[in-house]
């Protein structure tokens, strides 16, 4: 919000009076009545803890504000990415021409487990893997953006873009009448026309039966896959509610079976087909490969998607976007080092106490090394990891991330905040007008995760 | 509509109206407890348990029948499958599977009850709260029935009225039961104080005391009750409207035809006879073994709605 130290950005001048108005009174309602709203519609994610049983995301009153510049800027690097990063999948399932040229080795995908040797030789419609991409990316500087990581499987959050606005709306009404802020109510609209428009070949409608595969209740995303199919107003099933016979699938009703078209898959690759993937899996739709394969069925994100978004996948999606596109990539990535190269390694293991270390596999914030923020006995526990499994690592720059003023305890500060919008590849390649702002609510902090005390905002759009 | 989501909608309804049956059978034994014994004799709480169909659970849990432990297995205790609090959650389970399949206004009337049962069952509460515990529970299924009326009159509202129907046609079976055969502790108590104080208090427990009224005149006589409880079309508990609805929403259901017609012949003498029978001769053939061979029948109707259409 602030340009320097003192000096409050433009477009922040109307949140800063609204703010200066509201008394601590106020503040402490308001919060409450979020948090009521929250658990009263379920945006709840399951805990194992016996006394919580139901935990919800912290929700800061602040928006974090846009300008129709800024995120131009952004929409264009994302799209751009999203694009590139279909590419890529088209490629290596196909001829595999990076590999030929030598900007990616080839034993950096054929030996990842992302990578879905059942999908090579078939193209799904459109040439499109996957049709939902997330971006996280941070801010580090004016204007600077860089991407932390690409989301090609099915990203989630966008239940909190939604229900956060909602909340908003609801709460502080007189802030939606001084600012423009470009709505994001028509994501689930064009959710749907997406998905409709990757409808696999043999389907011959001009409505495709979509549904949203969820693993269930006990998945934390749950309550995003109950809302989103209630927005699009399509089917939420389980693997249970799903059969293949013949050439087609089907979903049991009390009519009998229904012939479904696309499926918005929620659930992980492995438990797709027990027939294809993991024959000890008690879930999963034996032979729906069968029948995505022959196209009598589009499956949305196309399994082995994944491989896209691996982080040492990572490292070389500015050189896809020159090399399928032939355009500079408009957002940057952040600085890696890849621990399987004998050089990065090494610099890597000199420099530990500067850096951050993921897990390749990694996700959540979990088995990660903030090198600055930790203990010389963490570090060095790190480095005997490291260095027996360097390949399993990638290490990057402690990124100054952008501060985006928090409420904490009735006081505005500055906190850590990142980015995820969502990209729709489909007929149109579009982004949402807003997007998942998360924040690392602990002081101090970089973790923005939700499993570690990230809570969320409104992330406002301002129109032209 | 998804098999499952029948399933589940039939069963959010349910485990609502049982969740109210439990409450308003509480509200009985408590309304009973504040009576003198007749002659020493006091049973309530123990009849309470055995017309929940939970006096196994119980004293496999308590060595004593005593107020408070009986009202806190019947309202919180997770052990009872059937206890309010039980009820609750698997409602709440399934609302949220098939939260998209009905208004949000359903789905946040169970959610809240769920929210607010959480913080009740984490305070402690007195033995004589429970008078508001049930006006609680009844008020919170009342808001759920409500929402209902701004439903789609499609498949998912039939299946969810056929789930309360059926709760209820066999709820009311097991009170009239239960007050024939386990209130009374003797047969020469029939038609004596002690049996109208109980009749009366059936009928405030099925919320129809008033209705009642309105509905006979004069005296408050067993058969009479019966009369009300079984055959009035009239009173929204009793037998006969129970199975009206059942056959009026199982018809109503446009999905597979003959799977409905399959399932309404095998209720359609029920439905026939329940309304041209007379209750005097009902009492000659035994109330008992009606309400018997109704339950039965109730369970078999459930049975069938059950393989038709969830499978």
């Amino acid at each position: 919000m602030y340009q320097s130290e003192s000096l409050i950005r433009n477009h922040y001048n109307n949140i800063n009076e609204w703010l200066e108005k509201m008394t601590a009174k106020v503040i402490n309602e308001k919060n409450a009545e979020a948090e009521t709203h929250f658990r009263n519609i379920g945006i709840t994610f399951s805990t194992n803890s016996e006394t919580a049983r139901e935990r919800i995301i912290p929700f800061d009153l602040i928006p974090r504000i846009f300008t129709f510049s800024e995120w131009s800027k952004l929409e264009k690097g994302v799209i751009q990415r999203a694009k590139a990063l279909n590419a890529f999948l088209a490629d290596i399932y196909n001829q595999g021409e990076i590999i030929k040229a030598n900007i990616i080795p080839k034993e950096l995908i054929f030996k990842k487990k992302s990578y879905e040797v059942s999908m090579f030789g078939f193209t799904p419609p459109r040439s499109i893997y996957s049709p939902i991409v997330g971006i996280d990316l941070v801010r580090t500087n004016y204007n600077e953006y860089f991407v932390l990581e690409d989301n090609c499987r099915t990203p989630s959050g966008v239940s909190y873009m939604l229900e956060n606005r909602e909340i908003m709306m609801r709460m502080f009404p007189d802030l939606f009448h001084t600012n423009r802020v470009t709505p994001i109510d028509d994501y689930p609209t064009r959710l749907l026309q997406t998905l409709m428009s990757l409808a696999p070949i043999k389907c011959n409608t001009s409505e495709p039966v979509c549904v949203l595969l969820t693993p269930g209740p006990l998945n934390s995303a749950y309550y995003e896959h109950s809302f989103l199919s209630d927005q699009m107003g399509i089917e939420m099933v389980e693997s249970t509610d799903l059969f293949v016979e013949g050439e087609f699938l089907y979903m049991k009703t009390v009519d009998g079976p229904k012939k479904v078209d696309v499926v918005y898959r929620r659930i992980d690759d492995d438990f797709l087909d027990p027939l294809c993937f993991s024959p000890n899996s008690v879930i999963g739709i034996p032979g729906i490969m069968d029948v995505y394969r022959t196209g009598g069925v589009n499956i949305c994100s196309a399994p082995g998607a994944g491989i896209a978004d691996d982080k040492a996948i990572y490292i070389y999606v500015p050189e896809m976007i020159k090399f399928y596109l032939g355009e500079q990539p408009i957002l940057e990535n952040v600085q890696t080092w890849s621990c399987d190269k004998d050089d990065d390694l090494n610099y890597v293991l000199d420099n530990l106490s500067d850096l951050v270390v993921k897990e390749v596999d990694g996700s959540g914030g979990y088995g990660m090394l903030i090198g600055p923020k930790s203990s010389k006995s963490s570090i060095e526990e790190f480095r005997r990891k490291l260095s027996a499994n360097p390949r399993g690592y990638i290490a990057q720059p402690l990124l100054d991330l952008s501060f985006s003023p928090t409420l904490i305890k009735n006081q505005v500060e500055g906190r850590r905040v990142d980015l995820r919008p969502f990209c729709l590849m489909g007929e149109n390649a579009q982004l949402s007008s807003g997007g998942l702002t998360r924040v690392a609510m602990n002081e101090g902090s970089f973790v923005v995760n939700s499993s570690q005390g990230g809570g969320v905002k409104d992330t406002w759009v301002l129109a032209e | 509509m998804l098999s499952r989501t029948a399933e589940y909608l039939y069963w959010i309804s349910r485990y609502m109206e049982r969740a109210e049956t439990n409450a308003r059978l509480l509200d009985v034994g408590y309304r009973m407890s504040l009576f003198p014994n007749p002659n020493g004799y006091n049973n309530e709480w123990e009849s309470v348990l055995a017309a929940a169909g939970a006096i196994q659970g119980y004293k496999n849990k308590y060595n004593i029948i005593e107020q408070k432990k009986v009202e806190d297995y019947l309202f919180f205790d997770e052990d009872n499958p059937s206890s309010v609090f039980n009820c609750i959650l698997n409602a709440r389970s399934n609302a949220l599977v098939v939260r998209t399949s009905f208004t949000p206004e359903s789905w946040l009337a169970i959610n809240k009850t769920y929210q607010e049962i959480l913080k009740l069952k984490n305070n402690n509460f007195n033995a004589s709260d429970l008078p508001n515990l049930t006006e609680w529970t009844i008020e919170q299924v009342n808001l759920f029935r409500g929402s209902l009326s701004s439903l789609l009159r499609n498949d998912g509202y039939n299946f969810l009225y056929l789930g309360l129907f059926v709760e209820r046609a066999d709820n009311s079976a097991r009170l009239l039961d239960v007050k024939y055969f386990v209130l009374l502790p003797k047969p020469q108590y029939i038609g004596g104080n002690i049996d109208n104080m109980q009749w009366s208090i059936l009928l405030r427990s099925l919320s129809s005391f008033r209705a009642f009224r309105w509905a006979y005149d004069g005296d408050v006589t067993s058969t009479k009750i019966a009369d009300f409880l079984v055959l009035n079309s009239d009173c929204p508990r009793s037998l006969s409207f129970c199975i009206q609805n059942i056959v009026k929403h199982l018809t109503n259901l446009t999905c597979s035809p003959e799977k409905v017609n399959k399932i309404y012949n095998t209720l359609k003498d029920l439905n026939i006879k329940i309304q041209e029978e007379k209750i005097e001769s009902i009492v000659d053939f035994g109330l008992h073994e009606f309400v018997t061979q109704f339950i039965n029948k109730i369970s078999s109707v459930d049975s069938d709605i059950q393989k038709e259409f969830f499978n």
